[in-house]
């Protein structure tokens, strides 16, 4: 099935809010890496993903930093709680220099668009994103994440390791690419946060979100 | 293309062709901006009606081609003989302006589907800008625009100039006396066109065209960008717009235009409206309307200007068509507070006020007193005021300075004629930019008609300079 069929699916099975481990498993088809599932060990995360609770931990569906073992028992007693979720239970990024943000929606005037920035707890206080029009060009991605106030984040502050600047850029044109490709059919993604690590060693995408675009024909039966 | 196909045999007196081709933009606009003949639907001899101010100001701003008035009595109007109805015309028409209120403008538009016309101006409002009230009429216009083998610019605008071909398609008397030039301007507001125009023609820039686009029913602010971009007399292209109805091919036909060494400024209003959508992201959060249009300009190149005025002064700068090298600015006044004021300016712009080459301060001591400076900013001192000429002599000393890329001469009240004729010479001395400040020119003893004829960028102020400052090196980014 390709990635377009399944956002047909979705589409069709009247979903709208698409809940992270789904998400996941999409972005992954596109060469996004995304976390480790199920590990045996480490540190892990326990969430349970759910299209009606798009922001999980407002509703207390994410515990971090259990063993594999507490993580299993965390997300059964999630599961309890909420029916129709799916539990996801993932290794967390430990070696992480940088949160980043990167959203695609579509704009009303220019149409797709690509957004990337300080993510995380940074989203809430800084308004320094950067915005083009989507697709963005690996060389237009390339000016994203040398541009603005963020930039300095990336470079490495006080003493800090400088993040993978290339691997970000890499995603933020291939996302952008995705969406401008089947933008009919969603209206935003998100990817918040993307935890980049130092300078030649990648990134993971912790947290996505997709939102399609409402089905029109069932609108039209609704009408 | 689309092509007028009728099942039932149309009455087509004037055309032996049985279906008319609808022109292309290029088609429609090529006609629209060097007419040969001309018909003014609501001509009329009745002082403070529109038609009657269309049809006066085409005649007396000397439009040379065929001017027919349309009104139901026939007759002569302003000397020329008037048809009774555009059905009356048996010759191919390059442009129909509707003047007339909106139920008769209809009804000529219908008219106009049957003759031989290439683009409609429709000055005429109550449309959809007239809200539940223009409702009809809207549906209406939008039938007929349907397979319509004409073009419309409008409706509910001010109207088309282009100097060029003493064009002068408006009711509104702003647009007068504008002459030939770079600039090119699209704008959804007539008055906000008519207030730009206004303030580019005092400073002497040229026109190329102006397009008062009005409710853009069918050509858009980005088929006329593309249009007026891609004329080679066009070097600067000035937009108003509240709504960009098809911004991504706006943004594209800019991006062609910047790449291309040409410069588009743009006031886009209505920065205030909300976003009213529910947003399930961050992203619908932090990507507001008017953030992205900030961003999309500033990557396809269009110098976006908080207000009208603002763009008045960015273009001003532009249209003189120097480029300056490098963010050095040399700064010479006759007093000392202006000079400072402007050095602020130009720091907190990005550019540099460097201490002037040695050269420099040598030929400046030769008319600085000792309690002046020559460094940079150039405090020349009301001494120099003495001789007419040594104004323009520290002007050309400092745009010879090799470490100088943009200079700046403040001036305030000014005794002669001779003074300004001695700054014109000094711009024709030198390739790099020039800009002036003069801030007392309505109560001085001189006339800046040697500057507006070079089309010297002029400012009242240093903040209006610095706007002027900014779009020059920048060329990209926000004017405040």
């Amino acid at each position: 099935m390709t990635q377009r069929e399944t956002l047909e699916n979705w589409q069709r099975a009247g979903r709208t809010v698409i809940h992270e481990a789904d998400a996941k498993d999409l972005l992954q088809r596109i060469g996004i890496p995304v976390p480790r599932r199920d590990p045996d060990h480490g540190r892990c995360a326990a969430k349970l993903c759910h299209d009606d609770y798009p922001h999980k931990s407002d509703h207390g569906l994410v515990r971090l930093g259990l063993s594999p073992e507490e993580a299993k028992q965390a997300a059964a007693e999630m599961a309890e709680r909420f029916a129709g979720g799916t539990a996801l239970i993932e290794e967390m990024e430990e070696g992480s220099v940088a949160e980043w943000i990167i959203g695609c929606k579509r704009d009303d005037t220019f149409g797709p668009i690509v957004l990337a920035g300080p993510g995380g707890i940074l989203v809430e206080l800084i308004d320094a994103a950067e915005i083009r029009l989507a697709p963005a060009t690996p060389q237009t991605a390339e000016a994203m994440v040398r541009s603005g106030p963020g930039a300095r984040l990336l470079t490495g502050l006080r003493g800090a390791e400088p993040a993978d600047k290339g691997a970000l850029a890499d995603l933020i044109s291939r996302i952008s690419v995705f969406f401008a490709e089947n933008a009919d059919l969603i209206s935003e993604i998100e990817i918040n946060p993307v935890m980049v690590r130092a300078d030649g060693k990648g990134l993971v995408a912790a947290d996505a979100l997709i939102v399609l675009s409402s089905n029109a024909d069932e609108q039209e039966k609704l009408t | 293309m689309f092509f007028h196909l009728t099942e039932e045999s149309v009455p087509e007196p004037n055309t032996n062709q049985m279906t008319t081709p609808r022109p292309t933009v290029g088609q429609a606009l090529d006609g629209l901006f060097d007419p040969r003949t001309i018909a003014v639907v609501g001509a009329s001899r009745t002082k403070g009606k529109l038609g009657q101010a269309v049809l006066a100001l085409l005649k007396s701003n000397g439009y040379s081609g065929r001017i027919i008035p349309v009104n139901p009595s026939g007759g002569e109007i302003e000397g020329l003989p008037a048809v009774r109805s555009l059905d009356e015309i048996d010759s191919p028409i390059d442009v129909v302006v509707l003047a007339t209120p909106v139920g008769v403008a209809l009804d000529a538009l219908e008219t106009c589907t049957r003759l031989d016309v290439k683009v409609v101006v429709g000055v005429t409002s109550g449309f959809s800008e007239a809200g539940e009230d223009g409702h009809e009429n809207e549906e209406r216009l939008r039938r007929i625009m349907q397979d319509a083998p004409f073009r419309l610019v409008g409706p509910n605008c001010e109207g088309v100039v282009r100097p060029a071909s003493d064009l002068q398609l408006t009711f509104s008397p702003m647009f007068n006396d504008l002459r030939p030039g770079p600039v090119a301007m699209i704008s959804q507001s007539g008055a906000l066109a008519g207030l730009m125009a206004l303030r580019l023609g005092e400073r002497g820039v040229g026109i190329n065209a102006i397009v008062s686009s009005g409710n853009e029913t069918d050509l858009t602010a980005a088929d006329l960008l593309d249009y007026l971009g891609n004329d080679p007399q066009t070097r600067v292209v000035l937009c108003y717009v509240e709504e960009l109805r098809d911004g991504r091919r706006f943004a594209e036909a800019a991006q062609r235009l910047t790449r291309a060494g040409k410069h588009v400024v743009a006031v886009k209003s209505g920065r205030s409206r909300a976003g009213s959508r529910a947003v399930q992201s961050h992203t619908g959060a932090m990507a507001g309307d008017d953030r992205v249009i900030s961003a999309v300009f500033r990557e396809t190149g269009v110098i976006r200007a908080r207000e009208s005025v603002a763009a008045v002064d960015a273009v001003t700068a532009l249209a003189a068509g120097r480029r300056p090298a490098g963010n050095r600015v040399g700064i010479i006044s006759v007093t000392g507070g202006l000079g400072v004021e402007m050095t602020d300016l130009a720091e907190s712009a990005g550019f540099e006020v460097p201490v002037l080459d040695e050269t420099t301060q040598t030929a400046l001591s030769r008319y600085v007193p000792f309690y002046g400076s020559v460094t940079n900013p150039v405090d020349l001192t009301g001494v120099v005021l003495a001789n007419p000429t040594y104004v323009g002599r520290c002007l050309e000393a400092v745009t010879a300075d090799p470490g100088v890329d943009i200079a700046i001469a403040i001036i305030t009240f000014v005794p002669d004629q001779q003074f300004i004729e001695a700054l014109a010479e000094a711009f024709d001395n030198t390739d790099k930019p020039i800009l002036i400040v003069w801030t007392g020119s309505a109560r001085s003893n001189a006339s800046g008609e040697a500057l507006r004829e070079r089309a010297v960028p002029v400012y009242d102020s240093p903040a209006r300079a610095a706007s002027g400052l900014a779009a020059l090196a920048v060329a990209t980014g926000e004017v405040a």
